[in-house]
């Protein structure tokens, strides 16, 4: 088990990861009041109930290269909780960042997993020094919900799931699976042996993505 | 249960709920006193072995300890100051009231009091910022502005369920719903229950209004909308949000009233997330003192 800095042994290459379908939202401000899913996986694993787990809080990240281990985050609400997975080597990491820039902050010490466009930068830099491979990196994104629609107030989810959006591809992210938006709260548990990612909302059963 | 009956029935039934927060008027106004209320408030602290021990707890916690230990409320009291201590005080009974298991709007055990104590923090560090209100006011507003919920919670109203099932395909917002469903809003329970214990008409209209601030009388709006305006913050946060969460309409007319900016909001999050995790762990633990 590591969290950030501390590198464990890395495993054998694996293929049991299974590419899930995507479906990138064209523009959040738009879809505000719609959820967007990705299809569900077959199979719920309890197991991964009883692993131990690592809790990454507000404005934190960690990684693990221990693959019985999960990485959670709770109560996501308009913060976009990113999981990143190198299946090969089972190295996995969860950023949870509150903000899309930390652009506002400029001059101030600021806790850089606070911001996406500097939290991931930082994710990705952790991830490799533990032995991951970039191109063998997929991620996936949840949160980012939204109040109901106002013009100057409250944005913070359309702002950050627009934001993850263009660095994605600035950065040429894998994000194979977006769960997003939506008037839900969510908290997230990465299985770091198979990489699927259980999601809890208030109310309602959990599920895999 | 759908009448104007059921109100009085839910306030009622939050009567044999233990450790209400009935004796924080008095000591919010035992704060804003001078010095000669001290002995009143050290007998008030002293009714409640729990809040006693929490107040000896943070007067003696390396944040405050001097050279000399506190050995009683007396000396804590003199150490700590008023406003400290009512700090304490509203964090401690508040939150032993809402952490009581409930059934009800997807909450998890202690979510209420988790989403509550980062509206309190929202609002206390807009309070200062803005100059809207009294910082311990707004705090103390924060953290009892949504008890009706509680209540209803409590009474394990099945019709909640209903709310859930029926918000958003049927009912846009929660306290439309709510309207129809229950037959009144949970802002009319919270607005009950403070008035029983005497809370000064400032929390009841935040408990009452803080939803539709526009509708607030003059005299109150400034404070109402700071309490709208946290509740939305600490929404978008997380921490405790539930399942009606997302589901309240902001008022803009009168956030622009009072002179709230959207970039200004998000500016001051940082520091509000850092206030709020020195008392919520990252596995959501509460640490009150």
């Amino acid at each position: 088990m590591a969290s950030e800095g501390k590198i464990g042994k890395a495993t054998q290459a694996s293929d049991s990861f299974q590419s899930m379908g995507c479906e990138f939202p064209l523009s959040s401000s738009l879809e505000s009041n719609k959820v967007i899913l990705s299809p569900m996986a077959s199979t719920f694993n309890p197991v991964a109930n009883q692993m131990p787990t690592i809790i990454v809080g507000v404005a934190d990240f960690k990684i693990s290269t221990e693959p019985s281990t999960c990485l959670a985050t709770h109560a996501l609400g308009s913060c976009l909780g990113i999981t990143f997975h190198d299946s090969k080597r089972r190295i996995g990491g969860m950023l949870h960042a509150m903000l899309p820039t930390a652009s506002l902050h400029e001059g101030q010490k600021i806790r850089e997993a606070m911001f996406l466009d500097t939290g991931i930068p930082r994710m990705l830099t952790a991830l490799i020094r533990a032995g991951a491979k970039k191109g063998d990196i997929r991620c996936k994104v949840f949160g980012g919900a939204q109040l109901m629609a106002t013009d100057h107030f409250f944005r913070i989810g359309s702002k950050n799931i627009d934001m993850f959006y263009r660095l994605s591809q600035e950065m040429d992210l894998d994000v194979v699976s977006w769960e997003v938006s939506g008037r839900v709260n969510r908290t997230i548990r990465l299985n770091n042996q198979t990489g699927d990612v259980i999601v809890k909302i208030p109310s309602k059963p959990e599920f895999i993505r | 249960m759908k009448s104007a009956a059921d109100l009085q029935t839910v306030v009622e039934m939050t009567r044999s709920i233990p450790c209400a927060p009935a004796i924080l008027p008095k000591l919010l106004k035992l704060a804003e006193g001078s010095s000669s209320d001290l002995g009143e408030m050290e007998m008030l602290i002293n009714l409640d072995t729990g809040l006693a021990t929490d107040v000896l707890r943070t007067a003696n916690s390396a944040y405050f300890a001097s050279n000399q230990r506190c050995e009683n409320i007396s000396d804590a009291i003199l150490r700590l100051g008023s406003k400290v201590l009512y700090r304490i005080a509203a964090s401690t009974l508040t939150g032993r009231w809402l952490v009581h298991p409930v059934r009800g709007y997807g909450w998890e055990p202690g979510d209420l009091c988790r989403h509550s104590l980062c509206v309190a923090i929202c609002a206390e560090t807009f309070a200062k910022k803005m100059q809207l209100a009294d910082a311990a006011t707004a705090y103390t507003a924060g953290l009892i502005h949504d008890l009706g919920k509680f209540a209803l919670a409590y009474a394990n109203f099945t019709a909640l369920d209903e709310i859930t099932n029926r918000v958003p395909d049927e009912f846009a917002t929660w306290r439309e719903a709510e309207k129809v469903i229950l037959g009144f809003e949970s802002t009319q329970v919270t607005k009950a229950l403070l008035e029983n214990w005497g809370f000064p008409s400032t929390f009841v209209s935040v408990g009452y209004y803080y939803q539709t601030p526009s509708e607030c009388p003059d005299a109150e709006r400034k404070i109402v909308t700071l309490i709208h305006a946290a509740k939305h913050v600490a929404t978008q946060i997380g921490y405790g949000v539930g399942v009606d969460g997302f589901y309240y309409e902001p008022d803009e007319a009168a956030l622009k009233e009072v002179g709230f900016k959207e970039e200004e909001m998000d500016a001051a999050i940082p520091e509000i997330l850092s206030t709020i995790q020195r008392f919520i762990s990252p596995s959501g633990e509460i640490r009150f003192t």
